[in-house]
Protein backbone atom coordinates (compact mmCIF):
# COMPACT_ATOMS: atom_id res chain seq x y z
CA UNK A 1 0.00 0.00 0.00
CA UNK A 2 1.64 3.04 -1.10
CA UNK A 3 1.98 5.48 1.70
CA UNK A 4 0.27 8.90 0.82
CA UNK A 5 0.72 12.39 2.23
CA UNK A 6 -1.98 12.52 5.35
CA UNK A 7 -3.29 16.11 4.87
CA UNK A 8 -6.17 16.33 7.85
CA UNK A 9 -4.96 14.42 10.89
CA UNK A 10 -6.49 14.19 14.20
CA UNK A 11 -4.88 13.16 17.04
CA UNK A 12 -6.54 12.08 20.45
CA UNK A 13 -8.81 15.18 20.26
CA UNK A 14 -11.37 15.68 23.06
CA UNK A 15 -13.63 18.65 23.58
CA UNK A 16 -16.17 18.63 26.82
CA UNK A 17 -18.58 21.20 28.18
CA UNK A 18 -18.25 21.22 31.65
CA UNK A 19 -19.05 17.79 32.55
CA UNK A 20 -20.60 16.57 29.07
CA UNK A 21 -18.07 15.32 26.99
CA UNK A 22 -18.82 15.80 23.45
CA UNK A 23 -15.76 14.07 21.78
CA UNK A 24 -13.96 11.61 23.41
CA UNK A 25 -10.19 11.31 21.90
CA UNK A 26 -10.79 10.45 18.39
CA UNK A 27 -7.97 10.04 15.95
CA UNK A 28 -8.12 9.20 11.84
CA UNK A 29 -6.23 10.91 9.31
CA UNK A 30 -7.58 11.84 5.72
CA UNK A 31 -4.96 11.65 2.77
CA UNK A 32 -4.71 13.74 -0.37
CA UNK A 33 -7.06 13.73 -3.04
CA UNK A 34 -9.75 11.14 -0.54
CA UNK A 35 -13.05 12.32 -0.11
CA UNK A 36 -13.76 11.34 3.59
CA UNK A 37 -17.28 10.55 5.43
CA UNK A 38 -17.81 11.55 8.91
CA UNK A 39 -21.42 9.59 10.10
CA UNK A 40 -22.81 9.57 12.93
CA UNK A 41 -26.08 9.73 14.72
CA UNK A 42 -27.22 13.44 15.91
CA UNK A 43 -25.51 14.47 18.99
CA UNK A 44 -22.29 12.36 17.90
CA UNK A 45 -19.50 15.03 17.95
CA UNK A 46 -19.23 15.69 13.74
CA UNK A 47 -20.36 19.15 14.14
CA UNK A 48 -17.79 19.94 17.31
CA UNK A 49 -14.86 17.86 15.81
CA UNK A 50 -15.79 19.83 12.36
CA UNK A 51 -15.73 23.05 14.42
CA UNK A 52 -12.58 22.09 16.35
CA UNK A 53 -10.65 21.95 13.24
CA UNK A 54 -11.60 25.89 12.12
CA UNK A 55 -10.82 26.96 15.65
CA UNK A 56 -14.28 28.27 15.93
CA UNK A 57 -14.23 26.41 19.19
CA UNK A 58 -11.12 25.01 20.98
CA UNK A 59 -10.64 21.16 21.89
CA UNK A 60 -9.83 20.59 25.46
CA UNK A 61 -7.46 17.90 23.93
CA UNK A 62 -5.38 16.41 21.37
CA UNK A 63 -4.02 18.01 18.21
CA UNK A 64 -5.94 18.88 14.91
CA UNK A 65 -3.21 19.35 11.76
CA UNK A 66 -4.09 20.64 8.00
CA UNK A 67 -1.95 20.45 5.55
CA UNK A 68 0.76 19.49 8.12
CA UNK A 69 -0.22 23.15 10.13
CA UNK A 70 -1.70 23.42 13.84
CA UNK A 71 -5.21 23.99 13.07
CA UNK A 72 -4.95 26.13 16.90
CA UNK A 73 -1.75 27.93 16.58
CA UNK A 74 -1.67 28.60 12.83
CA UNK A 75 -5.34 29.07 11.83
CA UNK A 76 -4.92 31.93 10.14
CA UNK A 77 -1.63 30.38 7.18
CA UNK A 78 -4.40 27.15 6.99
CA UNK A 79 -7.42 29.30 6.46
CA UNK A 80 -6.32 30.08 3.25
CA UNK A 81 -6.85 26.97 1.69
CA UNK A 82 -9.53 25.94 3.46
CA UNK A 83 -13.48 25.92 2.28
CA UNK A 84 -16.21 25.80 4.85
CA UNK A 85 -20.04 24.95 4.58
CA UNK A 86 -21.23 24.84 7.68
CA UNK A 87 -24.04 22.32 9.03
CA UNK A 88 -26.93 25.04 8.33
CA UNK A 89 -26.51 28.16 6.31
CA UNK A 90 -27.90 30.88 8.28
CA UNK A 91 -27.32 33.99 6.24
CA UNK A 92 -27.81 37.67 6.96
CA UNK A 93 -31.99 38.61 5.12
CA UNK A 94 -30.90 42.35 4.31
CA UNK A 95 -28.05 41.20 2.38
CA UNK A 96 -28.49 39.76 -1.20
CA UNK A 97 -26.16 36.64 -2.65
CA UNK A 98 -24.28 38.51 -4.14
CA UNK A 99 -23.09 40.68 -1.41
CA UNK A 100 -22.85 37.83 0.80
CA UNK A 101 -20.11 36.23 -1.90
CA UNK A 102 -18.53 39.61 -2.36
CA UNK A 103 -18.00 39.72 1.95
CA UNK A 104 -16.77 36.63 2.13
CA UNK A 105 -14.33 36.87 -1.01
CA UNK A 106 -12.94 39.46 0.87
CA UNK A 107 -12.44 37.91 3.67
CA UNK A 108 -11.03 35.21 2.25
CA UNK A 109 -8.67 37.41 0.32
CA UNK A 110 -8.86 35.26 -2.96
CA UNK A 111 -10.66 36.33 -5.69
CA UNK A 112 -13.24 33.94 -6.17
CA UNK A 113 -12.07 31.94 -9.95
CA UNK A 114 -14.87 29.16 -9.96
CA UNK A 115 -17.99 31.61 -9.00
CA UNK A 116 -19.18 31.52 -12.48
CA UNK A 117 -18.91 28.12 -13.15
CA UNK A 118 -20.64 27.67 -9.60
CA UNK A 119 -23.63 29.66 -10.42
CA UNK A 120 -24.24 28.37 -13.82
CA UNK A 121 -24.03 25.17 -12.22
CA UNK A 122 -26.23 24.99 -9.55
CA UNK A 123 -28.29 27.93 -10.98
CA UNK A 124 -28.08 30.31 -8.15
CA UNK A 125 -30.06 33.18 -7.49
CA UNK A 126 -27.49 36.33 -6.24
CA UNK A 127 -29.72 39.30 -6.78
CA UNK A 128 -33.12 38.92 -4.74
CA UNK A 129 -31.92 40.05 -0.72
CA UNK A 130 -31.51 36.36 1.46
CA UNK A 131 -34.81 37.26 3.26
CA UNK A 132 -36.19 35.51 0.31
CA UNK A 133 -34.34 32.31 -0.10
CA UNK A 134 -35.68 28.78 1.11
CA UNK A 135 -33.46 26.47 2.84
CA UNK A 136 -32.09 24.88 -0.56
CA UNK A 137 -30.90 28.50 -2.36
CA UNK A 138 -29.59 29.18 0.66
CA UNK A 139 -27.35 26.05 0.74
CA UNK A 140 -26.71 26.67 -2.98
CA UNK A 141 -24.90 30.15 -1.95
CA UNK A 142 -23.37 28.38 1.13
CA UNK A 143 -21.67 25.89 -1.66
CA UNK A 144 -21.10 28.81 -3.54
CA UNK A 145 -19.49 29.86 -0.95
CA UNK A 146 -17.15 27.23 0.00
CA UNK A 147 -16.10 26.26 -3.32
CA UNK A 148 -15.73 29.83 -5.03
CA UNK A 149 -12.13 30.55 -4.04
CA UNK A 150 -10.85 26.50 -5.15
CA UNK A 151 -9.51 25.92 -1.73
CA UNK A 152 -7.01 23.04 -1.12
CA UNK A 153 -9.45 21.23 1.80
CA UNK A 154 -12.72 21.19 1.50
CA UNK A 155 -14.70 20.93 5.15
CA UNK A 156 -18.44 20.55 4.63
CA UNK A 157 -20.88 19.93 7.40
CA UNK A 158 -24.26 18.23 5.77
CA UNK A 159 -23.65 19.29 2.65
CA UNK A 160 -26.58 17.82 0.99
CA UNK A 161 -29.25 19.02 3.57
CA UNK A 162 -31.70 21.10 1.98
CA UNK A 163 -30.94 19.61 -2.10
CA UNK A 164 -33.35 18.05 -4.10
CA UNK A 165 -32.53 15.21 -5.60
CA UNK A 166 -31.16 16.73 -8.94
CA UNK A 167 -29.19 19.22 -7.19
CA UNK A 168 -27.54 16.44 -5.15
CA UNK A 169 -26.53 14.81 -7.74
CA UNK A 170 -25.18 17.64 -9.76
CA UNK A 171 -23.23 18.21 -6.21
CA UNK A 172 -22.02 14.61 -6.41
CA UNK A 173 -20.68 15.30 -9.62
CA UNK A 174 -18.60 18.54 -8.18
CA UNK A 175 -16.93 16.38 -5.54
CA UNK A 176 -15.66 13.75 -7.77
CA UNK A 177 -14.55 16.29 -10.12
CA UNK A 178 -12.83 18.08 -7.36
CA UNK A 179 -10.80 15.24 -5.93
CA UNK A 180 -10.02 14.45 -10.03
CA UNK A 181 -8.16 17.28 -9.56
CA UNK A 182 -6.50 16.15 -6.19
CA UNK A 183 -8.31 18.64 -3.74
CA UNK A 184 -8.93 16.85 -0.18
CA UNK A 185 -13.10 16.96 0.83
CA UNK A 186 -13.79 16.11 4.40
CA UNK A 187 -17.35 15.59 4.73
CA UNK A 188 -20.13 14.82 7.61
CA UNK A 189 -23.33 13.64 6.34
CA UNK A 190 -26.76 11.89 7.32
CA UNK A 191 -27.24 10.87 4.16
CA UNK A 192 -26.07 7.24 3.51
CA UNK A 193 -26.38 7.76 -0.46
CA UNK A 194 -23.68 11.05 -0.30
CA UNK A 195 -21.41 8.42 1.28
CA UNK A 196 -21.87 5.35 -0.99
CA UNK A 197 -21.48 7.77 -3.92
CA UNK A 198 -18.61 9.62 -3.40
CA UNK A 199 -16.55 8.62 -0.12
CA UNK A 200 -13.43 6.22 -0.41
CA UNK A 201 -13.40 6.21 3.36
CA UNK A 202 -15.65 6.95 6.13
CA UNK A 203 -15.99 7.38 9.93
CA UNK A 204 -18.49 6.36 12.20
CA UNK A 205 -18.27 8.48 15.58
CA UNK A 206 -21.19 7.77 18.03
CA UNK A 207 -21.35 9.96 21.43
CA UNK A 208 -18.18 11.20 20.72
CA UNK A 209 -16.33 7.75 20.18
CA UNK A 210 -14.42 6.99 16.86
CA UNK A 211 -16.53 3.43 16.09
CA UNK A 212 -14.92 2.20 12.79
CA UNK A 213 -12.93 3.75 10.42
CA UNK A 214 -13.71 1.44 6.88
CA UNK A 215 -12.86 1.61 2.80
CA UNK A 216 -16.39 1.70 1.47
CA UNK A 217 -15.49 -0.81 -0.86
CA UNK A 218 -14.92 -2.93 2.34
CA UNK A 219 -18.37 -2.08 3.42
CA UNK A 220 -19.61 -2.89 0.66
CA UNK A 221 -18.55 -6.34 0.82
CA UNK A 222 -19.51 -6.74 4.34
CA UNK A 223 -23.10 -5.59 3.47
CA UNK A 224 -23.19 -8.02 0.85
CA UNK A 225 -26.18 -9.01 -1.50
CA UNK A 226 -29.75 -9.11 -0.77
CA UNK A 227 -31.65 -11.61 -2.87
CA UNK A 228 -35.50 -12.03 -3.07
CA UNK A 229 -36.43 -15.29 -4.41
CA UNK A 230 -39.59 -17.04 -5.14
CA UNK A 231 -40.23 -21.15 -5.56
CA UNK A 232 -42.23 -23.28 -7.23
CA UNK A 233 -41.43 -26.31 -5.11
CA UNK A 234 -41.60 -26.04 -1.38
CA UNK A 235 -38.29 -24.96 0.29
CA UNK A 236 -38.26 -24.35 4.05
CA UNK A 237 -36.23 -21.74 5.60
CA UNK A 238 -33.81 -24.01 7.54
CA UNK A 239 -32.38 -25.28 4.02
CA UNK A 240 -31.85 -21.84 2.62
CA UNK A 241 -30.08 -20.45 6.15
CA UNK A 242 -27.52 -23.62 6.02
CA UNK A 243 -26.44 -22.37 2.23
CA UNK A 244 -23.26 -21.41 3.04
CA UNK A 245 -22.77 -17.20 2.49
CA UNK A 246 -26.11 -17.00 3.80
CA UNK A 247 -26.11 -14.70 6.82
CA UNK A 248 -29.78 -13.90 7.20
CA UNK A 249 -33.48 -15.47 5.86
CA UNK A 250 -36.75 -13.88 6.08
CA UNK A 251 -39.96 -14.94 4.38
CA UNK A 252 -42.45 -12.18 3.09
CA UNK A 253 -45.47 -13.75 1.79
CA UNK A 254 -44.31 -16.32 -1.32
CA UNK A 255 -41.00 -15.17 -1.29
CA UNK A 256 -37.80 -15.33 0.57
CA UNK A 257 -35.30 -12.51 1.77
CA UNK A 258 -31.65 -13.67 1.81
CA UNK A 259 -28.86 -11.41 2.83
CA UNK A 260 -25.63 -13.09 1.29
CA UNK A 261 -21.90 -12.46 2.10
CA UNK A 262 -19.53 -13.33 -0.34
CA UNK A 263 -19.60 -15.66 -3.41
CA UNK A 264 -23.40 -16.28 -4.66
CA UNK A 265 -21.78 -19.55 -6.16
CA UNK A 266 -23.34 -21.94 -3.02
CA UNK A 267 -26.73 -20.14 -3.81
CA UNK A 268 -27.18 -20.47 -7.26
CA UNK A 269 -26.00 -23.99 -7.17
CA UNK A 270 -29.07 -24.75 -4.35
CA UNK A 271 -31.23 -22.51 -6.22
CA UNK A 272 -30.77 -25.20 -9.26
CA UNK A 273 -31.84 -28.03 -7.41
CA UNK A 274 -35.22 -26.31 -7.11
CA UNK A 275 -37.99 -24.47 -9.65
CA UNK A 276 -37.34 -20.72 -9.37
CA UNK A 277 -39.98 -18.89 -10.39
CA UNK A 278 -38.72 -14.87 -9.38
CA UNK A 279 -35.49 -14.33 -8.56
CA UNK A 280 -33.91 -10.59 -8.03
CA UNK A 281 -30.54 -9.62 -6.83
CA UNK A 282 -29.09 -6.05 -5.37
CA UNK A 283 -26.34 -4.72 -3.42
CA UNK A 284 -27.02 -4.70 -0.16
CA UNK A 285 -27.63 -1.12 1.42
CA UNK A 286 -24.74 0.03 2.77
CA UNK A 287 -27.57 2.12 5.64
CA UNK A 288 -27.64 -1.04 7.40
CA UNK A 289 -24.60 -1.38 7.89
CA UNK A 290 -24.18 2.14 9.36
CA UNK A 291 -27.17 1.76 11.48
CA UNK A 292 -25.59 -1.42 13.02
CA UNK A 293 -22.77 0.59 14.27
CA UNK A 294 -25.22 3.82 14.76
CA UNK A 295 -27.38 1.21 17.61
CA UNK A 296 -25.65 -1.49 18.62
CA UNK A 297 -22.16 -1.12 20.08
CA UNK A 298 -21.37 -4.88 20.86
CA UNK A 299 -21.64 -5.26 17.16
CA UNK A 300 -18.97 -2.44 16.55
CA UNK A 301 -15.28 -3.37 16.11
CA UNK A 302 -12.61 -0.70 16.10
CA UNK A 303 -10.78 -1.16 13.11
CA UNK A 304 -8.45 1.14 11.68
CA UNK A 305 -6.98 1.67 8.44
CA UNK B 1 -31.31 24.69 -15.27
CA UNK B 2 -28.04 24.51 -16.80
CA UNK B 3 -25.03 22.10 -16.47
CA UNK B 4 -21.55 22.77 -16.45
CA UNK B 5 -18.56 21.25 -15.45
CA UNK B 6 -15.87 23.21 -13.51
CA UNK B 7 -13.40 24.85 -16.09
CA UNK B 8 -9.94 22.96 -17.26
CA UNK B 9 -8.10 25.92 -16.66
CA UNK B 10 -8.65 27.54 -13.56
CA UNK B 11 -6.76 30.60 -13.29
CA UNK B 12 -4.75 30.67 -9.96
CA UNK B 13 -7.14 33.19 -7.66
CA UNK B 14 -5.45 36.61 -7.23
CA UNK B 15 -5.40 38.33 -4.04
CA UNK B 16 -8.04 40.75 -2.71
CA UNK B 17 -7.58 43.03 -0.52
CA UNK B 18 -9.50 42.65 2.86
CA UNK B 19 -10.38 46.25 3.04
CA UNK B 20 -12.52 47.26 6.44
CA UNK B 21 -15.16 44.53 5.16
CA UNK B 22 -15.65 43.72 8.82
CA UNK B 23 -16.24 47.72 9.93
CA UNK B 24 -18.30 48.15 6.96
CA UNK B 25 -20.81 45.08 7.50
CA UNK B 26 -21.10 46.26 11.71
CA UNK B 27 -21.98 49.41 10.38
CA UNK B 28 -24.52 48.61 7.77
CA UNK B 29 -25.68 46.05 10.68
CA UNK B 30 -26.40 49.35 13.00
CA UNK B 31 -27.90 51.64 10.76
CA UNK B 32 -31.31 51.15 12.41
CA UNK B 33 -30.08 51.92 16.14
CA UNK B 34 -27.76 54.58 14.94
CA UNK B 35 -30.12 56.29 12.51
CA UNK B 36 -33.02 56.40 15.11
CA UNK B 37 -30.12 58.16 17.41
CA UNK B 38 -29.01 60.99 15.13
CA UNK B 39 -32.59 61.44 14.07
CA UNK B 40 -33.42 61.93 17.20
CA UNK B 41 -30.78 64.27 18.19
CA UNK B 42 -31.72 66.32 14.99
CA UNK B 43 -35.11 66.43 16.22
CA UNK B 44 -34.55 67.48 19.58
CA UNK B 45 -32.27 70.26 18.34
CA UNK B 46 -34.49 71.53 15.41
CA UNK B 47 -37.07 71.94 18.11
CA UNK B 48 -35.13 73.76 20.14
CA UNK B 49 -34.71 76.78 18.53
CA UNK B 50 -38.09 77.70 17.14
CA UNK B 51 -39.35 76.72 21.47
CA UNK B 52 -36.58 78.82 22.75
CA UNK B 53 -37.77 82.29 22.37
CA UNK B 54 -41.25 81.29 24.23
CA UNK B 55 -38.75 79.02 26.72
CA UNK B 56 -36.95 82.15 27.30
CA UNK B 57 -39.69 83.67 28.31
CA UNK B 58 -40.82 81.37 31.52
CA UNK B 59 -39.44 81.62 34.79
CA UNK B 60 -37.48 78.17 34.65
CA UNK B 61 -34.56 79.28 36.83
CA UNK B 62 -36.87 77.97 40.29
CA UNK B 63 -36.86 74.73 38.30
CA UNK B 64 -33.71 74.16 37.47
CA UNK B 65 -31.94 75.57 40.70
CA UNK B 66 -33.94 72.41 42.65
CA UNK B 67 -31.50 69.43 43.65
CA UNK B 68 -34.03 66.94 41.98
CA UNK B 69 -33.53 68.60 38.83
CA UNK B 70 -29.50 69.45 38.79
CA UNK B 71 -29.06 66.06 40.31
CA UNK B 72 -31.20 65.06 36.91
CA UNK B 73 -29.07 66.98 34.86
CA UNK B 74 -26.15 66.43 36.09
CA UNK B 75 -25.24 69.54 37.37
CA UNK B 76 -25.95 72.75 38.01
CA UNK B 77 -27.69 75.67 36.19
CA UNK B 78 -27.40 79.48 37.46
CA UNK B 79 -28.01 81.14 34.43
CA UNK B 80 -30.89 79.61 32.29
CA UNK B 81 -31.57 82.65 30.32
CA UNK B 82 -29.92 82.07 27.01
CA UNK B 83 -30.05 79.35 24.56
CA UNK B 84 -26.86 77.67 25.44
CA UNK B 85 -28.54 76.82 28.83
CA UNK B 86 -31.24 75.19 27.18
CA UNK B 87 -28.81 73.41 24.85
CA UNK B 88 -27.18 72.21 28.34
CA UNK B 89 -30.73 71.35 29.65
CA UNK B 90 -32.41 69.84 26.98
CA UNK B 91 -29.22 68.13 24.77
CA UNK B 92 -25.93 67.77 26.66
CA UNK B 93 -26.89 66.81 30.22
CA UNK B 94 -26.48 63.45 31.56
CA UNK B 95 -29.56 63.04 29.59
CA UNK B 96 -27.23 62.99 26.63
CA UNK B 97 -25.14 60.46 28.37
CA UNK B 98 -28.70 58.36 28.84
CA UNK B 99 -30.07 58.58 25.83
CA UNK B 100 -27.10 58.97 23.33
CA UNK B 101 -24.80 56.74 25.68
CA UNK B 102 -27.77 53.96 25.63
CA UNK B 103 -27.80 53.69 21.78
CA UNK B 104 -24.36 53.42 21.68
CA UNK B 105 -24.02 50.76 24.02
CA UNK B 106 -26.66 49.06 22.43
CA UNK B 107 -25.13 49.02 18.93
CA UNK B 108 -21.85 48.41 20.59
CA UNK B 109 -23.17 45.35 22.06
CA UNK B 110 -24.83 43.91 19.32
CA UNK B 111 -22.46 44.07 16.92
CA UNK B 112 -20.37 40.89 17.96
CA UNK B 113 -23.64 38.62 18.87
CA UNK B 114 -25.73 39.88 16.05
CA UNK B 115 -22.96 38.39 13.48
CA UNK B 116 -23.22 34.52 15.51
CA UNK B 117 -27.19 34.94 14.91
CA UNK B 118 -26.99 35.89 11.07
CA UNK B 119 -24.45 33.13 10.71
CA UNK B 120 -21.15 35.50 9.06
CA UNK B 121 -19.13 34.74 12.40
CA UNK B 122 -18.96 31.15 11.45
CA UNK B 123 -18.16 31.38 7.86
CA UNK B 124 -15.47 34.64 8.86
CA UNK B 125 -13.58 32.67 10.99
CA UNK B 126 -13.14 29.63 8.69
CA UNK B 127 -11.20 32.16 6.64
CA UNK B 128 -8.17 34.10 6.80
CA UNK B 129 -9.25 36.76 9.48
CA UNK B 130 -7.64 36.75 12.90
CA UNK B 131 -11.13 36.80 15.98
CA UNK B 132 -8.13 40.10 16.85
CA UNK B 133 -8.77 42.04 13.99
CA UNK B 134 -12.09 40.80 13.69
CA UNK B 135 -13.19 41.97 17.35
CA UNK B 136 -10.81 45.35 16.68
CA UNK B 137 -13.03 46.21 12.80
CA UNK B 138 -16.39 45.82 14.98
CA UNK B 139 -15.15 48.20 17.59
CA UNK B 140 -14.18 50.39 15.10
CA UNK B 141 -17.40 50.29 13.63
CA UNK B 142 -18.77 51.33 16.75
CA UNK B 143 -16.41 54.45 17.07
CA UNK B 144 -17.32 55.64 13.95
CA UNK B 145 -21.23 55.33 14.79
CA UNK B 146 -20.19 57.61 18.14
CA UNK B 147 -18.30 60.28 15.62
CA UNK B 148 -21.22 60.59 13.19
CA UNK B 149 -23.79 61.00 16.43
CA UNK B 150 -21.65 63.42 17.40
CA UNK B 151 -21.07 65.49 14.09
CA UNK B 152 -24.89 65.57 13.60
CA UNK B 153 -25.23 67.29 17.17
CA UNK B 154 -23.03 69.49 15.74
CA UNK B 155 -24.60 70.17 12.40
CA UNK B 156 -27.97 70.62 14.43
CA UNK B 157 -26.42 72.96 16.90
CA UNK B 158 -24.90 75.22 14.26
CA UNK B 159 -28.56 75.14 12.21
CA UNK B 160 -30.24 76.28 15.59
CA UNK B 161 -27.65 79.06 15.26
CA UNK B 162 -29.63 80.43 11.94
CA UNK B 163 -32.40 80.25 13.77
CA UNK B 164 -32.56 81.66 16.94
CA UNK B 165 -31.22 85.36 16.66
CA UNK B 166 -28.24 86.18 19.13
CA UNK B 167 -27.90 82.79 20.18
CA UNK B 168 -24.70 83.46 22.09
CA UNK B 169 -23.03 79.61 21.61
CA UNK B 170 -19.35 80.07 22.37
CA UNK B 171 -18.03 77.18 19.34
CA UNK B 172 -14.69 76.62 21.17
CA UNK B 173 -16.50 75.72 24.36
CA UNK B 174 -19.29 73.65 22.16
CA UNK B 175 -16.48 71.57 20.45
CA UNK B 176 -15.00 70.89 23.99
CA UNK B 177 -18.82 69.85 25.25
CA UNK B 178 -18.83 67.64 22.25
CA UNK B 179 -15.67 66.20 23.08
CA UNK B 180 -16.42 65.34 26.65
CA UNK B 181 -19.29 63.99 25.40
CA UNK B 182 -17.92 61.93 23.19
CA UNK B 183 -15.87 60.19 25.65
CA UNK B 184 -18.81 59.17 27.18
CA UNK B 185 -19.80 57.46 24.13
CA UNK B 186 -16.31 55.89 23.95
CA UNK B 187 -16.99 54.54 27.28
CA UNK B 188 -20.44 53.36 26.30
CA UNK B 189 -18.59 51.67 23.01
CA UNK B 190 -16.16 49.99 25.35
CA UNK B 191 -18.99 48.72 27.50
CA UNK B 192 -20.93 47.66 24.80
CA UNK B 193 -18.26 45.93 22.81
CA UNK B 194 -17.32 44.19 26.55
CA UNK B 195 -20.73 42.82 27.36
CA UNK B 196 -20.78 41.33 23.02
CA UNK B 197 -17.85 39.61 23.90
CA UNK B 198 -19.44 37.02 26.17
CA UNK B 199 -23.05 37.53 25.83
CA UNK B 200 -24.56 35.48 22.75
CA UNK B 201 -28.22 36.86 21.76
CA UNK B 202 -27.77 40.50 20.08
CA UNK B 203 -30.74 41.88 22.33
CA UNK B 204 -29.25 40.57 25.42
CA UNK B 205 -25.76 41.78 24.91
CA UNK B 206 -27.28 45.24 24.25
CA UNK B 207 -29.47 45.44 26.83
CA UNK B 208 -27.33 44.29 29.42
CA UNK B 209 -24.82 47.79 28.24
CA UNK B 210 -27.71 49.79 28.34
CA UNK B 211 -28.85 48.44 31.21
CA UNK B 212 -25.51 49.34 33.06
CA UNK B 213 -25.65 53.06 31.57
CA UNK B 214 -29.09 52.97 33.23
CA UNK B 215 -27.78 52.49 36.13
CA UNK B 216 -25.18 54.45 35.69
CA UNK B 217 -27.72 57.76 35.36
CA UNK B 218 -29.66 56.58 38.35
CA UNK B 219 -26.79 56.22 40.89
CA UNK B 220 -25.55 59.95 39.44
CA UNK B 221 -29.02 61.33 40.13
CA UNK B 222 -29.21 59.97 43.59
CA UNK B 223 -25.71 60.72 44.23
CA UNK B 224 -26.56 64.35 43.35
CA UNK B 225 -30.12 64.24 45.80
CA UNK B 226 -27.75 64.28 48.82
CA UNK B 227 -24.60 65.50 50.56
CA UNK B 228 -24.58 61.91 52.04
CA UNK B 229 -24.37 60.34 49.13
CA UNK B 230 -21.90 62.32 47.30
CA UNK B 231 -19.19 59.30 47.19
CA UNK B 232 -21.41 57.24 44.90
CA UNK B 233 -21.03 59.53 42.49
CA UNK B 234 -17.71 59.01 41.48
CA UNK B 235 -18.41 55.54 40.46
CA UNK B 236 -20.69 56.72 37.57
CA UNK B 237 -19.54 56.99 34.78
CA UNK B 238 -21.58 60.24 34.32
CA UNK B 239 -19.86 61.86 37.16
CA UNK B 240 -16.75 62.32 34.43
CA UNK B 241 -18.61 63.74 31.78
CA UNK B 242 -20.39 66.75 33.49
CA UNK B 243 -21.27 68.58 30.04
CA UNK B 244 -22.94 71.27 31.31
CA UNK B 245 -19.38 72.85 32.72
CA UNK B 246 -17.93 73.37 29.91
CA UNK B 247 -20.78 74.61 28.40
CA UNK B 248 -22.58 76.91 30.28
CA UNK B 249 -19.66 77.53 33.13
CA UNK B 250 -16.47 77.38 30.42
CA UNK B 251 -15.21 74.88 32.87
CA UNK B 252 -13.31 71.43 32.26
CA UNK B 253 -11.91 69.21 34.43
CA UNK B 254 -9.13 68.03 31.67
CA UNK B 255 -9.06 64.84 33.76
CA UNK B 256 -12.34 63.74 33.90
CA UNK B 257 -12.59 62.65 30.03
CA UNK B 258 -9.71 60.78 30.25
CA UNK B 259 -11.62 58.66 32.84
CA UNK B 260 -14.01 57.73 30.84
CA UNK B 261 -11.85 57.06 27.68
CA UNK B 262 -9.36 54.74 30.10
CA UNK B 263 -12.58 52.74 31.29
CA UNK B 264 -13.71 52.09 27.77
CA UNK B 265 -10.12 51.13 26.75
CA UNK B 266 -10.28 48.75 29.84
CA UNK B 267 -13.58 47.67 28.53
CA UNK B 268 -13.39 47.22 25.14
CA UNK B 269 -9.75 45.18 26.15
CA UNK B 270 -11.30 42.66 28.45
CA UNK B 271 -13.80 41.90 25.58
CA UNK B 272 -11.15 41.32 23.37
CA UNK B 273 -9.41 38.99 25.65
CA UNK B 274 -12.55 37.25 26.19
CA UNK B 275 -13.51 36.91 22.05
CA UNK B 276 -9.93 35.37 21.59
CA UNK B 277 -10.60 32.91 24.04
CA UNK B 278 -13.77 31.75 24.22
CA UNK B 279 -15.73 29.24 22.28
CA UNK B 280 -18.66 30.27 19.81
CA UNK B 281 -22.16 27.95 19.61
CA UNK B 282 -23.48 26.43 16.54
CA UNK B 283 -26.32 28.59 14.71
Amino acid sequence: MTTQEQVIVIDKLEKSYGKIQAVRGISMSVQRGEIFGFLGPNGAGKTTTIRCMLDVIRPSAGTIRVLGIDAQRDKLALHKHIGYLPGEVRLPGTMTGKQVIDYFSRLQGLEPVLLNDLIARFDVEVKRPMKGYSKGMRQKIGIVLAFMCDPEVLILDEPTSGLDPLLQKTFHELLLEEQARGKTIFMSSHIMSDVEKVCQRVAVIRSGELVTIEEVDKLREKAGQRVIVEFGDTVTKEELAAIPGVIDVTKNNRAYHLDVGGSMDPLIKSFSRHEVLRMQAEEAPLEEVFLKFYEEPEKATMTKQ
Amino acid sequence: MATTTISKNIPVPKKLSHGLSVTTRAITNSRTPLGIACFYGLLILLILAPIYPAMAQANFQAIINSGVFAAMLGGHITNFFNFSALLAVEVFSSIYGLLFGGFVAWIGGAVLPVTIEDGTLDLALSRPISRTRYYLESWFAVLIGTVIISLVLALGVWIDTFIVSNSGVDWPWMWLTLLVQWAFLFFAAGLGMFCGSFINASRAAGGTAVGIVVLGYLINTFGGLSNQFQWVLKISPFYYAPAIDPLINHHLTLWYPWVLVVAGLILGIAGLVVFNKRDFPAV
